[in-house]
């Protein structure tokens, strides 16, 4: 079997196991909400959120429920006895990285897709360059996805890995969240590709060096 | 026998050394150069502060190749200094992240600016503590060896980002060196010399730390050796004393 077929499997089981304890995607949207909420309380004034808040609540509140997603990515292989077993299969760990960030990126997409309207009816956004945002979001989110599948990996076996995780995390996934909520805040202000063009390239920059570097750093220090 | 561990004087010396030629080199910045006629006397902030950056890239970028090497082919020197390159990297972080703020409150009215080159530089910083933390959590001195030295390489980007960001996005960060360089011979003067003795300051850290942290590891490695043989002669002790009753027990049967 090759490695993508491997990864196939894997990513085909997880989603049967995540889909028949349907334990964790459920809890990470209504999560969502609840974050969004709290944060829309925080910026009330005289009853109104104003909508310049959109891209941070948005940006901030999909980057705190993918951490609590990462936190249990692993622990389904962990708690059945798998986790030394995946890693020592036929494929090495590369395709158990590669299904775990699939894995990840549905689960915040699917987020994405419940909080990303309702942000915007919380706050009274208008929906100008959607596209633009859309592909901001989808760069990001492929990005924490990426940085966040190896972070949980290497932190698996460590303990306090609650604590760890967004200690290791945020930094690294910062530049994603900052030019996000940059890419974001042009957008709503009706701004097009030349404004955006750098923060954009940055995103994709970041990502590249994810692809390259996250599935060569997991095979290596997971083991 | 010799202690082959015992600090060389070699490095004591470069030790002593390093530190003077700091002492001589702020001396110089507060006694010879003349004081900025837009900033005043916090433009002396630049001199320290501008060389700890240097010491800090460089700790990263070493840090940074350290952990590749370690991730190809496991060294335990290289993974020693590499921890040291890292941690003192964080050091001159700090002092950066300190000094620049003093900085920039004269010369920008503010203690800190969200720009680009700040940004990174907190960020690296994070990491850096991130990458201590998670080897301090994990179990032994060598707990946690493969997890840091990943971390550190997904660091390495964020570091050549700090080096960049200016020119690629246009910040306000300053950029005298390549915007012209110092006028001043004297400014010139004390600037490189600064810029050497923090150098030279950073690396004897690095030898002395990266020395430290060998010798624990050889410690641990002796008191698992000393472990295995009080194992080892408890299991023998145990066999023993388990055959003699043994043989006791058959010598006081009674006969059938």
């Amino acid at each position: 079997m090759s490695t993508a077929q491997l990864t196939w499997t894997l990513f085909r089981k997880d989603v049967a196991i995540a889909a028949r304890s349907r334990e964790v995607l459920g809890f990470l949207v209504i999560f969502s909400l609840l974050c969004a909420v709290v944060f829309a309380f925080g910026f009330l004034r005289e009853g109104r959120a104003a909508q310049e808040h959109v891209p941070g609540v948005l940006w901030v509140t999909l980057l705190f429920t993918n951490t609590l997603g990462l936190l249990r990515l692993y622990s389904a292989d962990e708690e059945a006895g798998a986790w030394t077993l995946a890693l020592r299969s036929i494929g090495g760990p590369t395709p158990l990285f590669w299904s775990k960030a699939m894995l990840q990126l549905g689960f915040s997409t699917i987020v994405c897709v419940v909080l990303w309207p309702a942000v915007a009816i919380f706050l009274d956004a208008r929906a100008i360059a959607v596209h633009w945002t859309a592909l901001a979001l989808l760069l990001g989110l492929l990005g924490q996805a990426l940085f966040g599948a190896l972070c949980a990996g290497l932190l698996a076996q460590i303990r306090l890995r609650e604590v760890l995780l967004p200690l290791v995390l945020y930094p690294l996934a910062a530049p994603l969240l900052l030019a996000g909520v940059k890419v974001t805040a042009l957008a709503l202000d009706g701004a097009q590709w030349p404004e955006m063009q750098s923060w954009l390239l940055l995103m994709l920059a970041f990502d590249a060096i994810a692809v390259v570097l996250c599935p060569w750093l997991f095979a290596r220090a997971v083991t | 026998m010799p202690n082959r561990h015992r600090t060389t004087p070699l490095l004591s010396w470069a030790l002593a050394a390093s530190f003077a030629l700091c002492a001589t080199a702020i001396g110089w910045v507060f006694w010879a150069t003349p004081i900025d006629d837009n900033l005043g006397i916090v433009q002396k902030i630049f001199y320290i502060h501008v060389g700890a950056a240097f010491a800090m890239l460089l700790c990263m970028v070493a840090a940074a190749g350290a952990a590749v090497v370690d991730l190809m082919a496991p060294n335990e020197p290289v993974d020693a200094f590499g921890r040291a390159f890292t941690e003192v990297g964080l050091v001159f972080a700090l002092i950066v992240l300190t000094s620049g703020p003093l900085w920039a409150r004269k010369s920008w009215g503010a203690w800190w600016t969200w720009e680009p080159r700040l940004t990174l530089t907190l960020l690296a910083a994070f990491i850096a503590v991130a990458v201590i933390a998670v080897r301090g959590f994990a179990a032994g001195p060598r707990g946690g060896r493969k997890i840091g030295n990943a971390l550190i390489v997904l660091a390495a980007p964020t570091a050549y980002l700090i080096h960049i960001a200016v020119q690629k996005w246009g910040g306000t960060h300053p950029q005298v060196i390549q915007g012209g360089g110092i006028a001043n011979w004297q400014m010139r003067l004390a600037f490189w010399g600064c810029v050497a003795a923090i150098l030279a300051v950073a690396f004897a850290m690095v030898a002395l730390r990266g020395r430290v942290l060998r010798l624990q590891t050889t410690v641990a490695d002796l008191q698992l050796e000393r472990q295995a043989v009080q194992l080892r002669r408890a299991r023998q002790q145990a066999q023993a004393l388990s055959q003699t009753a043994l043989a006791a027990s058959l010598n006081t049967a009674p006969p059938a």
